[in-house]
């Protein structure tokens, strides 16, 4: 388990093929994140064995996020992780549509970020943002993200081209502490 | 053969293995590219196997620079182009250093981004570059490239972490430079 405030990080586990099968499926949930189809259970339970098979490394950074009552919400991962360059790219998904804009992602996006810098050493941090999702942008700046550009019509969806933000947080001056 | 005005680009070939890898293992060629351990030339071999067995598509579009006079300088491809987005990202290198600062790199850039417009029917072509690369940044400037973003501390080479650029090119600007009277490429 790693700590945070509000939530919890653990490793995935099969048992949480119903949830992150409902979630993937989910448009609402999607709509934020480059998944675009829709996803068989067999493919996400092959998915979820090769993710909840392998331990957890620093090329294998893949956490569930639970509340600290011990219910799966969501879940986070470091990909592209680059050991010369310290770096790592950053992803998440709160998919319990009940628990958006209470702060959980915030704060499992910091859990996250202290764990790569204090514990994994990573010098920096990166995520992509839809320009249409002004809720995660407001959370990854309160996780100490800050804005390094914008690539302008890089994504499509629901009709229409759409900028992609660029977000990272650097080890020195990291504030995405609370 | 798709014709620029100093280059023309055509189907890499195994016969093309001594020239990549040589220049694989220069380190002048490779300081701003992502690699950085020395390349066997059996693991070159490999990956110019791997690159030639399949027919080029979308997903597999990848390109020799050759002169007009038939030297081959350099390689240009389009990697992970994503057909719902129609974006694709750009890598170049010009590996024959004699051909550096010539216009050729301009030329074959110039080239590859037609057909990428033109052709494959982008929308969005972008590239990544480290902040130190003057020469390369002036050329992609030429071609119409916008920086859009600065990686800070993305890439760590020479003892020092350094900046990465996000430069892009979206198909309405180069539609309006084509039409702009600019030389037709």
């Amino acid at each position: 388990m790693i700590q945070g405030a509000l939530v919890n990080l653990r490793p995935p586990e099969l048992d949480d093929l119903d949830r992150d099968t409902r979630w993937i499926n989910d448009r609402e949930v999607t709509r934020y994140l480059s998944a675009r189809y829709l996803v068989s259970r067999a493919a996400e339970e092959a998915w979820l064995r090769d993710h909840a098979g392998r331990p957890l490394s620093f090329s294998h950074a893949w956490f569930a996020i639970e509340t600290k009552d011990g219910r799966h919400i969501g879940n986070t991962d470091l990909f592209e992780i680059v050991p010369e360059d310290r770096k790592a790219n950053l992803g998440i998904l709160i998919g319990e549509k009940d628990c958006w804009s209470k702060g959980y992602g915030t704060d499992a996006v910091r859990t996250l970020v202290r764990f790569a810098f204090d514990e994994m050493n990573l010098n920096r941090v990166e995520l992509h943002v839809f320009a249409y999702n002004p809720r995660a942008v407001a959370a990854y700046r309160k996780a100490g993200f800050v804005e390094e550009g914008r690539m302008r019509a890089a994504h499509y969806a629901e009709g229409a081209h759409h900028d992609v933000i660029v977000m990272a947080a650097l080890r020195e001056g990291w504030r995405g502490a609370p | 053969m798709i014709e620029g005005s100093l280059v023309r680009l055509r189907p890499i070939e195994m016969a093309d293995l001594d020239r990549y890898h040589a220049w694989i293992n220069d380190a002048e060629v490779t300081r701003f590219l992502n690699m950085r351990y020395g390349v066997s030339r059996a693991a070159e071999e490999a990956w110019l196997a791997g690159r030639t067995a399949q027919p080029l598509s979308y997903a597999n579009v990848g390109f020799a620079i050759d002169t007009k006079d038939g030297v081959h300088i350099g390689g240009i491809d389009f990697h992970h182009a994503l057909p719902e987005d129609r974006a694709a990202r750009l890598g170049i290198t010009i590996g024959d250093r004699t051909y550096w600062s010539r216009g050729y790199g301009t030329d074959a850039m110039r080239t590859f981004v037609r057909f990428g417009f033109a052709e494959m029917n982008l929308n969005r072509i972008d590239l990544t570059v480290d902040e130190r690369n003057a020469r390369a940044i002036a050329c992609y400037q030429r071609c119409g490239f916008v920086e859009e973003a600065r990686l800070r501390q993305d890439r760590y080479s020479d003892g020092a972490y350094h900046d990465t650029l996000i430069m892009a090119l979206l198909r309405d600007d180069w539609l309006a430079a084509q039409t702009a009277g600019q030389p037709p490429r």
